[in-house]
């Protein structure tokens, strides 16, 4: 089967045509560099992405502490986090870093906040 | 009032001013923050991307600004919240109002202007239709949510493909509503393609080029809005028209710098960049008043900001303590295939550092030519959307004479 992928890894953005067999790839086209076809196996295998968004807050100047993983996490693990992520809510005062839910949905990275508030 | 320097502006461009103010020599550096926090939009920009090339990390837009208004308390900046600047004389006169000192005139030796900029809205695209609710910019809709914690909408339509736009498809997506398209009405994206990846194709978000909003539709609340293709020449095209059912439409149509206070002070105003006419010591036309980040000319990157934030910073501290004026400029004039190009002219001061934008899309090799400098850099490509970054060294340019001239050639194949 062929895919096709848009390399983020650089502004070049190399426009990819990758045949693959399962697991396997057989060929690949497109890609500029080394990183781009990497980025395609990553894609691949497991599509990892650095979630960003926000936790409710109590006692704070604003309602929503805005929080990310501190490692990326598989794309398909998203929705999960974010619905372990709505039924959560922190105090004041929070400092920048802090961890909020540690290996959250069971992916062993940790949930961190990016603002002291 | 007194001060060596006051950046107008708490937001990365004003921050980045002051500290490098501060660090190279001037006694009381002051910002005026009309909000409540230093930081500016970076609050709001939750998301991930920034400061690769100052900081060489990934790092959100709140610890971008929290490094920075650490650094700022560090080396003791001073500042004023809920401080709104409503004047500006050519005398560098600041009026401002707040609450502690009423109306009040602060007269420093030198002047950041770090306004920043702000959306363009429905009535500068003039949209046909009713005026219900449900209608908001992107950055107001990235507010809402990511400040304040309250979803503007669940069956969303964004117009403009625009960074803020594509990001909001993607936030709105993950906090359970639906996005129901992107509609472009250039034949290209407007924003960077890894926020077309990353933002759009991750969830299956549809991007409708060559579109746009006809008409919006909705007597208290939107009830859908009219969407067509247009032509070459950006007219929709008759017999093309289709409902769109949707509660909320998101604009994120471009970003115009906020130089009201500019105006007020006779600086002048560029036609290329919209902002301040601007020097490579980022001084305007109007001697010791500076200038900084997405006021000048509205950035892609929050580091090229702070990278006029750090000279700004110090040739207005270099101002307060000698109050020197140039009076010696070359032009730094757009040629073939340059769109934006900034700063605007040379005064022997400083290295130059030049930012532009093609003026269209070439998908293949060109050259950058820089004349009278000989100066030749191959690119694999130039896109209006991806700002261009060349510095040149001082020792380069003091022999020059005559005024630059920046152009975009295709390499002959």
């Amino acid at each position: 089967m062929i895919k096709h992928f848009t390399c983020v890894i650089c502004p070049i953005g190399c426009e990819i045509d990758v045949e693959e067999n399962g697991d396997k790839v057989i060929s690949m086209k497109g890609n500029k560099c080394a990183r781009g076809k990497e980025f395609v196996i990553q894609e691949l295998k497991e599509p990892m992405r650095v979630l960003t968004t926000t936790v409710r807050i109590k006692g704070a100047e604003f309602n929503m502490l805005p929080v990310r993983t501190d490692k990326p996490i598989p794309k398909r693990l998203i929705p999960i986090t974010m619905e372990d992520l709505a039924k959560i809510e922190v105090n004041a005062h929070v400092k920048m870093y802090k961890v909020i839910v540690k290996n959250i949905a069971g992916t062993k990275v940790n949930i961190i906040a990016t603002r002291s508030m | 009032m007194k001060a060596d320097v006051t950046v107008i502006g708490g937001g990365p461009g004003g921050l980045v001013s002051a500290l490098f103010a501060k660090r190279n020599g001037a006694k009381k550096v002051l910002i005026l923050e009309r909000e409540d926090e230093l930081g500016g939009i970076l609050k709001q920009c939750i998301h991930n991307g920034f400061g690769l090339e100052l900081f060489k990390k990934d790092l959100t837009g709140p610890e971008y600004a929290e490094r920075l208004i650490d650094d700022i308390n560090k080396e003791g900046v001073d500042y004023m919240l809920d401080t709104m600047a409503i004047h500006l004389s050519n005398e560098r006169t600041i009026t401002a109002v707040n609450s502690k000192y009423g109306v009040f005139n602060i007269e420093p030796k030198s002047i950041v202007l770090a306004m920043g900029c702000r959306e363009r809205a429905r009535g500068n695209i003039v949209i046909p239709g009713t005026r219900p609710a449900g209608i908001y910019t992107a950055g107001v809709a990235q507010r809402f949510i990511n400040i304040d914690g309250y979803l503007p909408g669940k069956k969303v339509v964004i117009l403009g493909s625009g960074d803020i736009g594509l990001i909001m498809a993607r936030r709105l997506t993950l906090e359970g509503a639906k996005v129901k398209g992107v509609y472009e009405i250039m034949d290209h994206p407007g924003g960077l393609k890894r926020n077309i990846v990353q933002c759009l194709n991750d969830f299956d978000i549809p991007l409708y080029l060559s579109h746009t909003v006809i008409e919006i539709k909705g007597k208290d609340r939107v009830t859908g809005v009219v969407v067509a293709k247009v032509d070459g020449k950006m007219q929709p095209i008759e017999g093309t028209e289709e409902f769109v059912k949707c509660d909320t439409l998101l604009l994120s149509v471009g970003l115009i710098p906020e130089n009201e206070l500019s105006k007020e002070a006779n600086i002048e105003i560029s036609s290329n960049t919209k902002g301040p006419v601007m020097s490579e010591t980022m001084e305007t036309t109007v001697p010791g008043i500076f200038s900084s980040g997405n006021v000048s000319v509205v950035f892609d990157l929050v580091d090229y900001v702070a990278e006029t934030g750090v000279i700004a910073g110090k040739n207005a501290a270099a101002f307060a303590k000698e109050k020197k004026e140039n009076k010696k400029f070359i032009n730094i004039l757009p040629g073939k295939n340059v769109g934006i190009l900034f700063p605007h002219r040379y005064s022997y001061g400083d290295d130059l550092i030049l930012f532009l934008r093609a003026g269209k899309w070439i998908e293949r090799p060109v050259n950058i030519e820089i004349k009278p400098l000989n100066m030749k850099m191959r690119r694999l490509y130039t896109r209006p959307n991806e700002m261009i970054r060349i510095k040149i060294l001082k020792d380069k340019l003091l022999s020059v004479k005559d005024d630059i001239t920046v152009s975009i050639k295709e390499v002959e194949r």
